[in-house]
């Protein structure tokens, strides 16, 4: 990987956040995650403020890479990328890292609004960089959705059906609407993985072994799914038309 | 004479598909040629571009490099090579030259774009958004981005595609001038035009197979009639007279219609590539296949 073409790449990707409104947009829904924190009140915030991170950092990741993948390809823009020298590991990396800067950019804004007007516990450090992985976990999930989907309603389908099977029963689990149990049966989702740390981040006590296994897998998943599953496809599904 | 590619028995199925897209297909491409691929729509011309550029890797047979196979090259390569795409490959909410210089920084070696842009006329619109541009600028932008890393070997998929007479020559005019300079190009084309006035060699492609390679001036001759036909005016219409090429001068009856009637038109029956294209890949060249 050529550290200097990655770094123009990068830098190209948040350009165009800017240009094709990314960036407006999320900073919009984070807006409005805002004003709905404000209305559920003091009382109910610390329960549902780590949802909403949670949300944005898994499903809007999925959304985020998926869209941006199907648009590039309209655009063919990915193929006169891949003929540069920059290696698709770069090219990939850069992606990543500009979802991983979107989703940042979301949990700061919440979390410190959160802490300094609704007094929300949150421990920063160990929030921002769970969210890190989180982001990556699920940015590779939406590169495996996309190259499986035929078009964006294929994708918003599959992101439905995850949806349904993982991230649904853990946001039931954190409302307390499903026995202790569960614990362990949801810790093979990469969602309960990703809620269980996005919980110790606002300062809910996690056991130890829960946030080991969990960080574990969600790394474990990402480089799985980037290393064999998307890199090799990535050409194919770049360029299919 | 030096070979830049040298690919022999090169095949390549697409994922899911039953039949191969490219089946087996052998050439040589040489220094400083222009070397056209032609054929019908569906012969794999785009596609064994794609396998040249190392977009697609999964290729059966050998591709040679500069005597090397390209499998063991790694993204150096792309230092070498410039790509023209068959459609446009630009962000669209970028203006030409925002685009052109996202991608030139990717290289080591650069060439300064506002005179590529100028050559082929971007200019004076190079700080417009590419969705405000028609399909023919989008087709010079793809050229200009072809040539920013200044590529030793240049890959043109229907460049001349959808683009008036005036601006295809000046495409034209620019490959020209870049095989001039020492430039390999490897064209795939469905446009007898382009081949006749660019390619030093074609290659016919039909059904992912090379029918036939030759010269343009060869082809001609080969399956071309050597004779001429002379129209002339007589009895208040148009009358017309075959007579073979050679020994012409002497030919009597052609000498003397020459002489005594109204010619209207002369024409030597070198068949025109047109009707080569479609004697050897049995398509008309607009037609798909
Ligand atoms: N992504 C794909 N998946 C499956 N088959 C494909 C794909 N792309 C092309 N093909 C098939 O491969 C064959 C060669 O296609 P290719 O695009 O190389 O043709 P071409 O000569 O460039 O045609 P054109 O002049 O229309 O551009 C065709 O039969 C086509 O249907
Ligand atoms: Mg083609």
């Amino acid at each position: 990987m050529r550290m200097h073409n990655f770094l123009k790449l990068f830098k190209g990707e948040m350009v165009r956040l800017v240009k094709y409104n990314i960036l407006q947009v999320s900073f919009a829904v984070t807006v409005l995650w805002l004003l709905v924190i404000f209305l559920i009140g003091k009382e109910q915030a610390p329960v549902f403020v780590p949802l909403f991170i949670f949300m944005d950092a898994a499903v809007m990741t999925i959304m985020l890479i998926g869209a941006g993948l199907f648009y590039e390809k309209q655009e063919n823009t990915i193929k006169t990328l891949m003929i540069t020298p920059s290696g698709y590991a770069a090219i990939l990396s850069s992606k990543l890292l500009a979802a991983v800067y979107l989703a940042l950019q979301s949990t700061v804004i919440i979390s410190v609004f959160a802490y300094f007007l609704f007094d929300v516990a949150v421990r920063f450090v160990a929030l921002y960089g769970f969210i890190i992985i989180i982001t990556l976990a699920h940015a590779s999930i939406g590169y495996v959705f996309a190259a499986r989907a035929k078009d964006f309603n294929g994708l918003i389908a599959m992101v439905g059906m995850y949806m349904v099977l993982f991230a649904f029963p853990s946001i039931f689990f954190a409302l307390g609407a499903l026995p202790e149990t569960f614990d362990y049966l949801l810790f093979i989702s990469p969602t309960h993985a990703s809620l269980r740390l996005v919980n110790y981040g606002f300062a809910e006590s996690v056991p130890l072994w829960q946030l080991g296994l969990g960080f574990l897998y969600l790394v474990v998943l990402t480089v799985v799914l980037m290393v064999f599953m998307v890199a090799p496809k990535y050409a194919e599904t770049a360029i299919r038309e | 004479m030096n070979k830049v590619f040298s690919v022999r028995d090169l095949r390549f199925t697409y994922p899911k598909s039953e039949i191969e897209a490219v089946q087996g297909i052998s050439f040589d491409v040489h220094e400083g040629e222009v070397f056209g691929l032609l054929g019908p729509s569906g012969a794999g011309k785009s596609t064994t571009q794609k396998i040249l550029t190392k977009l697609f890797r999964s290729y059966q047979g050998t591709i040679l490099y500069n005597g090397k196979d390209l499998s063991d090259y790694r993204n150096d390569y792309y230092e070498d090579i410039g790509v023209g795409f068959e459609l446009p490959v630009h962000f669209s909410k970028l203006t030409g030259l925002e685009n052109m210089q996202f991608f030139a920084q990717l290289y080591k070696q650069r060439t300064a774009i506002e005179p590529l842009l100028e050559q082929v006329g971007l200019l004076e619109d190079k700080d417009r958004l590419v969705a405000t541009y028609s399909k023919g600028m989008k087709m010079r932008l793809n050229f200009v981005r072809a040539m920013l890393n200044k590529p030793k070997v240049l890959f043109l998929d229907e460049v001349t595609n959808g683009l008036d007479p005036k601006n295809a020559r000046i495409l034209k005019d620019q490959i020209r001038t870049f095989k001039e300079a020492g430039g390999t190009v490897f064209l795939s084309t469905h446009l007898m035009n382009d081949v006749e006035e660019l390619c030093d060699r074609v290659a016919f492609i039909r059904g992912g197979k090379i029918v036939e390679t030759s010269t343009p001036r060869a082809l001609k001759i080969k399956h071309g009639q050597r004779s001429v036909t002379v129209e002339y005016y007589e009895n208040n219409h148009t009358q017309a007279e075959t007579f073979d090429l050679d020994g012409l001068a002497d030919n009597a009856a052609f000498l003397r219609l020459l002489k005594e009637k109204k010619i209207e038109t002369m024409h030597s029956g070198e068949t025109s590539l047109d009707e080569i294209f479609i004697k050897v890949t049995g398509v008309s060249a607009h037609e798909d296949a």
